[in-house]
């Protein structure tokens, strides 16, 4: 199977501060990669990257095997290329539909104008039925988003970046701060995003239960550099991996 | 998780507010009292395009002044037969808002190169330079004099003969301007610059051009403006340059503020007060500066979201007492705990 998404050399530089250095990995489409490492890995960089927030100092990056290093963030996104944010980021002083209805935006693609004369895109209430089936909550359209506790915004941010209909879709760190419960919701949601909608998901999380439990493929970061790869069992016997969370024995 | 209900009660206020507004006020006023109420009219097509920038986008500008002059002087030029030309004025508005338009998407796409605070300092530099224009090149916007003589609008036949007329056509204008911008407000291109106005690098990543979403927005903020413009000339007859300085332009933004900068309802209602507070302080003239400036800052510490924002929280209170009044009662009638 052709990777959905590819990372080829990537290197970037902050000052003295080396935050990807090298990195090489591929995401399969429906496939659930973890991207791990200890903080300061070069994660959320990597990240920020490969939705064009920063572009690489050297290296390439392919969607679907199409070269996007030198796109623009908005043109990645409409390519594809969706993401969630550690803290969730919505309108603040907009209801919750405002801010679903932004996903739904996204997927449509036919602009200001014809969506100003009432042309509607993909069925979007139908769609969001179907995504709200995997969380455990409901609320009031009218609502501001600040009626939803944190751990439902972040599930709702997950749910808003599906309805955009992405090709990757970039999620970093979604059980911090949720609940049990809440965690489970987002494991079935992504594992539905990836098996059903055959979506490529990378990763970012600190929660090893959630990475070994959906996690196909791993690869771990530290300084900037790609110390490990494999599936859950390779990664957690990997030396240089166990080095990196937990130190080298002195004795050793 | 249920659709919401077709007419929320907030709105068919509002339409009866407006309808009273419309029905009572030309029959109670005439001639200069009813021309303060047109100027209020007027204003508020302008203080539209504030709302579209500054409520939804979150960018301030302060150039609706320049397009108003831009949209007035065309007007002016075309219709006051000083070059020899004498258009139909309906064309001339026509004409002023297509140049506006052209005129706004050129200025936003050079003045959106700076973020933030920096746009906002280019536009007030944007202001003084037109100002200049407006003042002193008297080929094209006659110098201090100003130009006179402008023809009254005619709209397919029907001239307004004095200002009880032009109010229902200023009305009429504002209405259908109210809908379009509101219209703005529930559409892709309002929830793309709320985007912007929250987070502009969260708005990226939603796919949304941020640069040319905040060029769109500034060009229909200009031809809003120009809009009025063209009405003020028409309405006026006479333009001159001490209609588009700094000054001014800083009252469309408190205008808005005063309203409700992300509120159609009140930006309505802001740029009426805002134009008849001088009047109905006449009796206190000389303070009425002190008393302007006094209001802004408390109206900044009290109600940051402008009258709208304290009908709506006054309403939100309203309803949470009525249903906690529910809650309680099922409380009672529920088990003891």
């Amino acid at each position: 199977m052709k990777p959905i998404l590819r990372l080829d050399k990537v290197c970037k530089r902050f000052g003295g501060v080396v935050a990807a250095d090298d990195v090489t990995f591929s995401v399969l489409p429906g496939e659930v990669h973890g991207l791990i490492g200890p903080n300061g890995a070069g994660k959320s960089t990597l990240m920020n990257l490969i939705s064009g927030i920063y572009t690489p100092d050297s290296g390439k990056i392919f969607l679907d095997e199409q070269d996007i290093s030198d796109v623009p963030s908005h043109m990645r996104a409409r390519m594809g290329i969706g993401r969630t944010f550690q803290t969730p980021r919505f309108l603040q002083r907009s209801s919750i539909e405002d801010n679903l209805l932004l996903g739904t935006d996204l997927a449509n693609q036919f602009g200001y104008l014809k969506s100003y004369f009432g042309k509607k895109g993909s069925d979007f209430e139908k769609e969001l039925k179907e995504l709200m089936k995997f969380v455990d909550f409901t609320f009031d359209w009218e609502d501001d988003i600040s009626a939803l506790a944190y751990g439902q915004r972040k599930q709702l941010e997950i749910v808003r970046s599906m309805l955009s209909h992405p090709k990757v879709m970039l999620v970093d760190e979604p059980a911090a701060g949720l609940n049990n419960k809440e965690i489970d919701d987002v494991m079935a949601l992504l594992n539905y995003a990836a098996k059903e909608r055959g979506i490529g998901i990378l990763l970012i999380e600190h929660s090893m239960d959630m990475i070994m439990n959906i996690c196909e493929d791993i690869v771990v970061l530290s300084f900037g550099k790609v110390i490990g790869t494999g599936c859950p069992a390779e990664v957690s016997s990997n030396e240089a991996v166990i080095e990196a969370y937990l130190g080298r024995d002195v004795n050793a | 998780m249920e659709k919401r209900m077709k007419i929320k009660p907030s709105t068919l206020l509002i339409f009866l507010a407006a309808a009273i507004f419309v029905i009572v006020i030309p029959n109670t006023n005439e001639g200069y009292s009813m021309m303060i109420v047109n100027l209020g009219l007027i204003y508020a097509i302008a203080t539209y395009g504030v709302s579209v920038m500054l409520g939804m986008g979150g960018q301030l500008s302060f150039a609706t002044v320049s397009f108003m002059g831009v949209g007035a002087y065309i007007t002016a030029n075309l219709c006051s037969g000083r070059n020899g030309i004498n258009m139909n004025t309906a064309l001339a508005l026509v004409i002023a808002l297509l140049a506006s338009a052209l005129l706004a998407f050129g200025a936003g796409l050079i003045l959106f190169r700076l973020k933030g605070t920096y746009f906002t300092f280019a536009t007030i530099g944007l202001v003084q330079v037109s100002w200049s224009f407006y003042l002193s090149y008297k080929p094209l916007f006659g110098g201090p004099d100003g130009i006179s003589n402008i023809s009254t609008l005619n709209l397919f036949g029907f001239s307004p003969k004095n200002y009880n007329d032009w109010f229902y056509i200023l009305a009429a204008f504002v209405l259908v301007i109210a809908f379009l911008v509101e219209r703005v407000r529930r559409s892709q291109l309002g929830r793309s610059l709320a985007a912007i106005r929250d987070n502009e690098i969260a708005a990226q990543t939603l796919g949304i051009n941020v640069y040319m979403t905040k060029v769109v927005a500034f060009t229909i903020a200009g031809v809003l403006a120009a809009v009025a413009g063209s009405l003020y000339a028409m309405h006026s007859q006479f333009v001159s340059s001490d209609m588009f300085t700094y000054e001014r332009a800083t009252t469309y933004i408190i205008m808005a503020m005063l309203g409700g900068v992300n509120n159609t309802a009140g930006i309505f209602v802001g740029s009426v007060l805002v134009t008849m507070l001088p009047e109905w302080l006449r009796f206190m003239q000389q303070y009425l500066q002190l008393i302007y400036g006094i209001g802004v800052i408390l109206l900044m510490v009290f109600m940051p979201m402008g009258l709208a924002g304290l009908a709506s929280g006054f309403a939100k209170s309203l309803k949470r007492k009525l249903y906690s009044k529910k809650k309680v009662t099922a409380g009672k009638e529920g088990p003891k705990q």
